[in-house]
């Protein structure tokens, strides 16, 4: 239980940065990097698909009351917090990568990794996009929102972890 | 046993993830423009005050832009007003500037709080509200007159506004200088465009000229500017224009607002709703 405070504190962080910096970020309509997810993505390996599944609606609840948008965060978190168990199974299929500690590239690889967070970062951004355009007129708009946002996503989660783990070590 | 112990603790996660994705998906799709909007209308007496500070600093960024676009604005008014006093002195335009005097129209400056262009449903956030007068279906301006978006919601200290760029924004244009007119919408792509449809072919729309507002739904005055006319084109059948118009406001770049309100929307709406009215509907 040592490590509640933690991600207590990594919960805040990520809701702050969200709602304060990137909500009101003004940089053309394809840009828009969600990073609350690496709330999720970033749990204990060994944290149980109901905990996970408890944060998630926390998570995505917090995020539709103040981005102002009814329920798509809180669909799209809530499926990749049901699906992170299943998807570290497949992208790492040793047993001791799972035992616990925070994924990361020293723990999983940094290709297992970036595939990982790929995953989740894809499937989640996916979800919020096509439910937010909510038709396929916009096909090809959607896609690239998709597309450009996952990848500020991403980097933005890639340099969360590199913090967040450096902060444990270096308290540890 | 265990086994069985087991499956059940897998599939009581499956069907708790299932419950709450169909109540979040439920909500959603019960969900209207408006529903979003006093979503966050509600969630701003919190997030409101911190936003604020955010955008105070960026603000301070951008004022010396803001100066010289209201330094001009005042001149244009200075030169203006010197023209009617003029025009007073020689005692010409005397009865209608009485009726000018009476406007029934009211403004109010505002800052913008948060404001988003990126999304499918666009909102902007006032630091006015119910305390400062403001209700629902005030216009919002920009300094230099162009139309923003018209308030949904409000609290006692913040509002929100529907953006231009928003599916559900409801208003009409008309090209400057013509009698006939068209519904303003947004297609949700690009935040510099609106779509001007319905324009009879009689109006002939040239490329570069102004679309101003036709004061028809009471949120706005006649005459504001929407935009420019960027292209326009004949439908199929030949009796209607579509004309993309190209923003005259830039809904990124806004910092302080202006409300408007007409007294007499309340009046007009209640025209508009009365049982006569409704009856004739039914017949």
């Amino acid at each position: 239980m040592h490590h509640v405070p933690a991600y207590i504190l990594l919960f805040i962080a990520l809701s702050l940065v969200q709602i304060f910096l990137l909500n009101n970020l003004v940089a053309g309509s394809f840009l828009c990097p969600l990073i609350y997810v690496a709330f999720i993505i970033l749990m204990r390996l060994d944290t149980k698909p109901i905990v996970l599944l408890a944060c998630s609606l926390a998570m995505g609840m917090l995020m539709d009351t103040t981005m102002g948008v009814a329920g798509i965060n809180t669909i799209a978190t809530l499926l990749i917090g049901f699906l992170r168990p299943t998807l570290i199974r497949l992208v790492s299929p040793h047993e001791d990568l799972r035992e616990d500690g925070i994924p990361g590239p020293e723990r999983m690889g940094v290709s297992l990794f970036w595939s990982y967070i790929v995953a989740m970062v894809l499937l989640h951004h996916t979800l919020f996009f096509t439910l937010e355009a909510l038709s396929w007129g916009h096909l090809f708009r959607t896609l690239i929102r998709i597309a450009v946002s996952s990848c500020a996503t991403l980097l933005l989660v890639w340099l969360t972890e590199r913090l967040f783990t450096a902060k444990i070590s270096a308290r540890a | 046993m265990r086994r069985l112990v087991e499956f059940i603790r897998s599939i009581y996660v499956v069907v708790l993830f299932v419950l709450l994705e169909i109540a979040a998906l439920s909500y959603y799709a019960r969900s209207t423009a408006y529903t979003e909007a006093r979503l966050l209308s509600r969630t701003n007496s919190v997030v409101g005050g911190l936003n604020g500070l955010v955008t105070d600093m960026s603000n301070f960024f951008r004022l010396g832009r803001e100066n010289r676009a209201l330094t001009t604005r005042i001149a244009a008014l200075e030169e203006e007003l010197a023209r009617y006093r003029e025009a007073d002195e020689a005692g010409r335009l005397k009865v209608e500037l009485r009726t000018m005097g009476e406007s029934k129209y009211r403004m109010t400056e505002a800052a913008v709080v948060s404001n988003t262009v990126g999304r499918a449903h666009n909102y902007i956030t006032l630091n006015r509200g119910g305390a400062d007068g403001i209700t629902n279906g005030m216009g919002v301006i920009t300094p230099d007159g162009s139309i923003a978006g018209y308030i949904v919601d409000y609290t006692e200290h913040y509002a929100v506004a529907v953006s231009i760029l928003n599916p559900v924004f409801r208003g009409s244009g008309t090209p400057e200088g013509s009698a006939y007119q068209g519904a303003i919408r947004w297609d949700g792509r690009n935040p510099h465009f609106v779509t001007l449809e319905g324009l009879s072919k009689y109006a002939e729309p040239q490329v570069g000229q102004k679309i101003l507002s036709t004061g028809f739904e009471s949120y706005f005055p006649a005459g504001l500017t929407i935009g420019t006319v960027e292209s326009a084109t004949l439908d199929e059948v030949g009796t209607t224009y579509t004309v993309r118009v190209r923003l005259s406001a830039d809904l990124s770049a806004m910092n302080n607002l202006i409300i408007i309100e007409n007294l007499d929307h309340q009046e007009i709406h209640e025209l508009q709703q009365s049982e006569v009215i409704k009856n004739l509907e039914t017949l």
